[in-house]
């Protein structure tokens, strides 16, 4: 187990930048997610922690020590990839104990086994160890991958989107697999995922990244509730937060050509344009227009869309040019057609207010 | 057009496509077997018989009884015939034990001047051989190398080399990366990562390229032509003595020649298995 300290990477690959000055420090014994879109330099981070890839400039410390000339041989983590990276030309049994009979850590042979038996019931991938890789299904490939890392005793765990090609049946299972096995070793885990709820689940702090740079580290809670700028802000939650465009005058929001109008609490900045940021859950559907309105702002707008999910209902309003989704439990919104006038509630506490643009920083 | 009439026709169009391919395939089998089969039976032929080209004769062994020295206990056709092995082998298995890192190199490594060395590497193919011949003569004299096996073997490797090289690069350079980067964050070393994860999966690429290496050096004429004259003459250069002298025998190259065929076939029918099995790398995400 150990203390990981990743300090201003920067990562080129021709022009292109896969890291951009990433730094953040991943305590002992800590599960952290890295959670970004598709190209985000996830992977590549994951990459030059692991000492497979050589960063341009920047540091990485593991345990006080300076990596940088250690050979991955010998910096004693394991990596889970996300392309698997199974050996062809041995069954699903070498794959795992392939770890265990190197020279790093001879186990003994029965010790090695009885680990790679235990793992693979973890995992349930027993009944395959005798089976070649190459004729496995993509998710059972996807678990030897898993085990091949967590067979091992490490100094930390690297995992690469790996419960990315799991149905998602078996993605719940196995996500509170790794908890509990995460929650039970404590070794430390960096975990790559392009899914917020693996990342909310099972990260004690989350790291988010976008185009190589990290936009915000913390945890779970901090990352809900004060996102740093609009994009983390869009990065949790499904539906996504809405985002509403609008100027600020004086304390007050105003929406294009008027329709939002909301007092705003103190603004750590004062700027001229800015976005309202509302959740979907922090909306509430008042149809009678009735109810106790309390503290709450109320906007009038237009069922555009409804979708019935099960308990709960979709519904995406239009408030002058802009749209809001909101999810409501379905008997609030049983009656409500398409195309109905519907009053909107919302909490001004729980509105994030952010600065113009994709980034626009939090001003609330 | 109704549906039966679409399947005749599709069916029939597919008849003749078969037939236009297969009487295609007999007639390249035909203009490439039938000269191996000329000299398979020249090779039985009597001496009266040598000059002619029909297949009707009595066929005769004494042609690779003479050969082989088998009438008069000379076996010196065996004594060249080892010599070919000898230089053919070594050739071969010097162009691995170098050419096998030396790929991998150039394929993993970006270094300056990688590229000019990769074309360097093939520029010795690039002159016909009778270009560099007369220099190479003279140098083997004054090094002690001519008509030795380790003089031979040196120069076959210059053919076989580059030909191992440039397959077996391209080979690594498919290879996918991970599987390496895995083996190492597994605990084994960049060598040991080599040996147990790489060289098992690239073994049908080098099984391939022993076969074309080793055909081109068994077969490699002009080096052991000008570089030998007894100890180290391989069966290729040998042969031509039965053209010399005050008669020529057709028939008695034919045999020689027959049985110089068999190495490589052999070698061929023996490595097969490597060779149709191809690459699986299906335990990586495509």
């Amino acid at each position: 187990m150990a203390g990981i300290e990743v300090s201003a990477i920067t990562k080129r690959f021709g022009k292109t930048t896969a890291v951009d000055g990433a730094s953040f420090t991943v305590a002992d014994g800590e599960f952290f997610c890295l959670l970004g879109p598709s190209g985000a330099g996830k992977t590549t981070t994951l990459k030059t922690i692991a000492g497979l890839t050589e960063p341009d400039s920047g540091s990485i410390h593991i345990d006080d020590v300076d990596v940088r000339d250690i050979e991955p041989t010998h910096r004693g983590l394991a990596m889970c990839f996300e392309g698997y990276a199974l050996y062809p030309q041995r069954d699903v049994f070498n794959n795992l104990v392939f770890p265990l009979r190197s020279p790093r850590l001879k186990l003994p042979e029965a010790q090695a086994r009885q680990r790679v038996e235990h793992i693979a019931a973890m995992l349930g991938i027993d009944h395959l160890l005798d089976r070649p890789v190459t004729q496995l299904s993509n998710g059972q490939r996807q678990r030897v991958a898993l085990g091949r890392v967590l067979v091992r005793p490490a100094r930390a765990y690297l995992l690469d989107e790996p419960l990315a090609h799991l149905d998602a049946k078996l993605r719940t299972t196995m996500r509170a697999e790794l908890k509990s096995i995460s929650h039970t070793d404590k070794t430390t885990s960096i975990y790559v995922t392009h899914d917020y709820v693996e990342a909310l689940s099972l990260a004690d702090r989350i790291a988010v990244i976008r185009d190589g740079r990290i936009l915000q580290v913390g945890t779970p809670t901090e990352l809900w509730e004060k996102p740093a700028d609009a994009f983390v802000a869009q990065a949790f939650g499904k539906p996504r937060i809405n985002l509403v465009p609008g100027v600020i005058d004086g304390s007050e929001f105003i929406g294009a050509d008027g329709a939002i109008r909301t007092r705003l609490p103190e603004l750590t900045e004062s700027v001229s344009e800015a976005q309202l940021g509302i959740r979907p859950r922090d909306i509430e559907i008042d149809p009678t227009g009735s109810a106790e309105r309390g503290d709450r702002f109320r906007l009038s707008g237009k069922v555009y869309v409804l979708e019935h999910l099960g308990r709960h209902t979709e519904v995406t309003a239009e408030i002058g040019p802009d749209r809001v989704s909101l999810v409501a439990p379905r008997h609030e919104v049983a009656d409500l057609r398409i195309g109905d006038n519907v009053g909107l509630l919302i909490n001004p506490n729980s509105v994030h207010v952010f600065a113009a643009g994709d980034e626009g920083n939090r001003i609330s | 057009m109704s549906q039966k009439t679409v399947q005749t026709d599709i069916r029939r169009r597919k008849a003749w496509s078969g037939l236009f391919a297969n009487l295609g395939l007999v007639a390249y089998f035909a203009f490439s077997l039938l000269p191996v089969l000329f000299i398979l039976a020249l090779s039985l032929k009597a001496d009266a018989d040598q000059t002619t080209t029909y297949l009707w004769f009595t066929p005769t062994l004494s042609n690779y009884e003479t050969v082989l020295g088998l009438d008069d206990g000379g076996g010196t056709y065996i004594r060249f015939f080892m010599a070919s092995l000898a230089t053919s082998v070594g050739a071969v298995l010097v162009s691995l034990v170098i050419g096998v890192p030396a790929a991998y190199a150039a394929a993993r490594y970006r270094f300056t001047g990688s590229d000019n060395l990769m074309f360097t590497l093939l520029s010795f193919r690039f002159a016909p051989e009778l270009l560099v011949i007369i220099p190479l003569a003279v140098l083997y004299q004054q090094l002690g190398l001519y008509d030795t096996i380790v003089g031979m073997i040196w120069v076959l490797q210059l053919v076989t080399m580059p030909l191992v090289v440039w397959i077996l690069r391209s080979f690594f350079q498919d290879f996918p990366a991970e599987l390496e980067e895995a083996a190492l964050l597994d605990g084994y070393s960049r060598r040991q990562a080599f040996f147990s994860v790489v060289l098992p999966l690239v073994r049908p690429g080098i099984a391939a390229v022993c076969l074309l290496a080793f055909i081109f050096a068994w077969n490699n004429f002009i080096f052991p032509f000008t570089l030998t004259s007894a100890n180290a003459q391989t069966v290729t250069v040998s042969s031509l003595a039965w053209l010399g002298g005050n008669q020529v025998k057709f028939n008695l190259v034919a045999a020689g020649a027959v049985m110089a065929a068999l190495p490589p076939l052999v070698l061929a029918l023996f490595i097969q298995r490597y060779l149709v099995r191809g690459l699986s790398f299906g335990a990586v995400k495509g």
